[in-house]
């Protein structure tokens, strides 16, 4: 479907809309912050957020999900949790990591409760209006994106250009009133702010191509900044848990009162936290904290890149924010390991 | 299957922790489906000579309580610190800092010299007597106090967190209180309660004690982030990790 136009009155009737059709995520004020809620009325949606402090990745993989339930006479059954839902006002930086768990979860042999709920989202995407102070999205080609999403919504002046690109997408524009044609100069006011994304969303500049990152890291296993930076890790994973490329989990199983029956839940881990790579028997295989720490970085820029083709990074900034210590910020890891290098 | 016998014993603390137990409510039905109490003063008036389960709630602060704590620990299959004063000792422990005559002085004052006031250094029930399990926290959570008590019965390992505070405030998207300029104790303390402190508003007091691996070498630097001293990091932690408080320099 072309590009369509859409009035700031009209955008929030449409909201107002959807609200009365189906559950719509989105980001709302929270203390000084933004966060992801259920919207309840059009006022509360905040289009002009920088960033939110966890990423959608709740709604897709919420931090505590039941897999199964299980008794000692009948085995199991599994338990598909998902429920019909918009997640309206998505940056673009955190589609690129939706479609960076799609690959992990879709493919080859997909999760069934990823698969489940993925497919009752529709995503709402909205180009940037305000960079966040950490955020560096455009050095890893994330400022902007042009697939992942089933409607993009981009504020230029006072109005909104939305184009659909799917039929679910379709499906949500047709509840709008007041859609015009998008003109040439919304059109042109839209491809400015694609333009302008890549230098705003660039608050820290990593100082090379991230496709050198991998061979860099692979002569950087002994060098002093993990020892150095990870002096004051607190091993409190926060850096982990605000990442949307993050998707590590752990499995438990918890019994009724009745101890016949039970629960299987799959929850959020972190590889930060000391117990992460502990084994049966007792064994861990990162019992150091700067052992962890570069464990993350790894992870992201060298094992995912080599494994999958992209990095395990959006560039949203989050963990930086997040971490109370200050040595979580992946540009300035990065940089001090070129500073060496060159 | 075999109901477990329990019992429950106080010892220096306020009895918020089994009041807790009591406060179940209905979800005390669930709970003597699988246990079978057979001594808890707090509840009811039976005595017993032997347990599967002894739960301890108080820190020790008496000779005789020494002696009475163990032999709770001969009659118990599995003994399991209940909350903070049993774990680490608690808001009891503050008082081992000054002299103990003082302490006595200012808590009983013309009575201080009576025999059953004489107060002794606080110690954890871990300090006294092999701890099987613990339930930390101040009060402790019912919803762990329960799946302990399941896994037990079922005899299986309980899985409690060994990670910070901080996973559940992030978690909960609850904002830090590090950005309202404050220190909070959730970087260094045992997760599992749900941080409702911070979310309330609160620095985390730490009731539930600190993780197994502390980092507070890196305290100084992280003080100074913030425009605080160790000192101030120091008089947060006294409440409930007076011991490691002590520990923790680097001024």
């Amino acid at each position: 479907m072309p590009a369509k136009k859409l009035s700031q009155s009209a955008l929030a009737l449409w909201v107002r809309k959807l609200i009365e059709t189906r559950r719509v995520v989105a980001p709302q004020a929270k203390a000084e912050h933004f966060a992801y809620a259920p919207l309840s009325q059009a006022e509360d949606l905040r289009l002009d957020h920088d960033v939110t402090i966890l990423p959608p990745r709740k709604y897709l993989m919420p931090p505590s999900e039941v897999l199964l339930r299980f008794t000692r006479k009948d085995g199991y059954t599994s338990v598909i949790e998902h429920e019909p839902m918009i997640l309206f006002g998505v940056h673009p930086y955190d589609v690129a990591a939706i479609a960076q768990a799609d690959r992990y979860f879709l493919h080859d042999r997909p999760d069934i409760h990823y698969q489940t709920r993925r497919r009752s989202i529709t995503i709402v995407a909205s180009d940037v209006q305000n960079a966040s102070e950490d955020v560096f999205a455009a050095c890893l080609g994330t400022a902007t994106v042009h697939d992942g999403f089933d409607v993009l919504l981009t504020r230029v002046g006072d109005a909104y250009v939305i184009e659909s690109r799917t039929p679910a997408g379709d499906a949500l524009l047709a509840l709008a009133q007041d859609l015009q044609e998008a003109d040439p100069v919304s059109l042109g006011r839209r491809e400015q702010v694609w333009e302008d994304a890549q230098k705003l969303l660039r608050r820290q500049v990593l100082k090379c191509n991230p496709q050198e990152l991998p061979a860099l890291l692979d002569a950087a296993r002994e060098h002093p900044v993990w020892e150095k930076r990870s002096q004051t890790c607190f091993s409190c994973g926060s850096c982990v848990t605000v990442c949307p490329s993050c998707f590590c989990f752990d499995v438990e199983d918890e019994l009724d009162p009745d101890l016949q029956s039970g629960t299987r839940r799959r929850q959020w881990d972190a590889c930060l936290l000391s117990g992460f790579a502990v084994v049966a028997g007792g064994h861990n295989f990162r019992k150091r904290r700067e052992e962890r720490y570069r464990h993350r970085f790894y992870r992201k820029a060298k094992y995912l890149p080599e494994r999958f083709g992209f990095m395990g990074c959006v560039g949203c900034g989050r963990c930086v924010k997040a971490c109370t210590a200050g040595i979580a910020n992946p540009v300035e890891v990065y940089n001090t390991l070129l500073e060496g290098a060159s | 299957m075999k109901k477990l016998r329990m019992a429950i014993f106080d010892f220096a603390c306020c009895e918020g922790c089994q009041l807790q137990i009591v406060n179940m409510e209905e979800g005390l039905l669930d709970l003597l489906d699988i246990v079978e109490p057979v001594e808890w003063r707090e509840a009811i008036s039976d005595q017993s000579e032997e347990y599967d389960l002894a739960f301890v709630e108080g820190s020790i602060t008496r000779e005789e309580d020494e002696q009475r704590l163990k032999d709770i620990r001969q009659r118990a299959r599995i003994l399991v610190a209940l909350g903070a004063c049993a774990v680490n000792g608690g808001v009891n422990r503050l008082k081992n800092a000054p002299d103990m005559d003082e302490v006595r002085r200012c808590v009983y004052g013309n009575s201080a010299t009576m025999p059953h006031l004489a107060t002794a250094p606080t110690k954890a029930v871990g300090e006294v007597v092999k701890v099987d399990f613990e339930v930390r926290g101040c009060p402790m959570s019912r919803r762990e106090f329960t799946y302990i008590v399941r896994c037990l019965a079922a005899a299986t390992t309980p899985v409690v967190p060994t990670y910070p505070v901080c996973v559940e405030c992030k978690l909960r998207e609850t904002v830090c209180r590090y950005e309202f300029n404050e220190v909070c104790l959730g970087v260094v303390t045992r997760a599992g309660c749900n941080a409702p402190c911070p979310a309330g508003g609160q620095w985390c007091y730490g009731c539930r004690g600190l993780v197994d691996d502390p980092n507070v070498n890196g305290a100084k630097d992280i003080m100074d982030k913030y425009g605080k001293t160790v000192a101030d990091l120091r008089s947060r932690m006294e409440l409930f990790n007076s011991v490691e408080a002590r520990q923790c320099q680097g001024q």
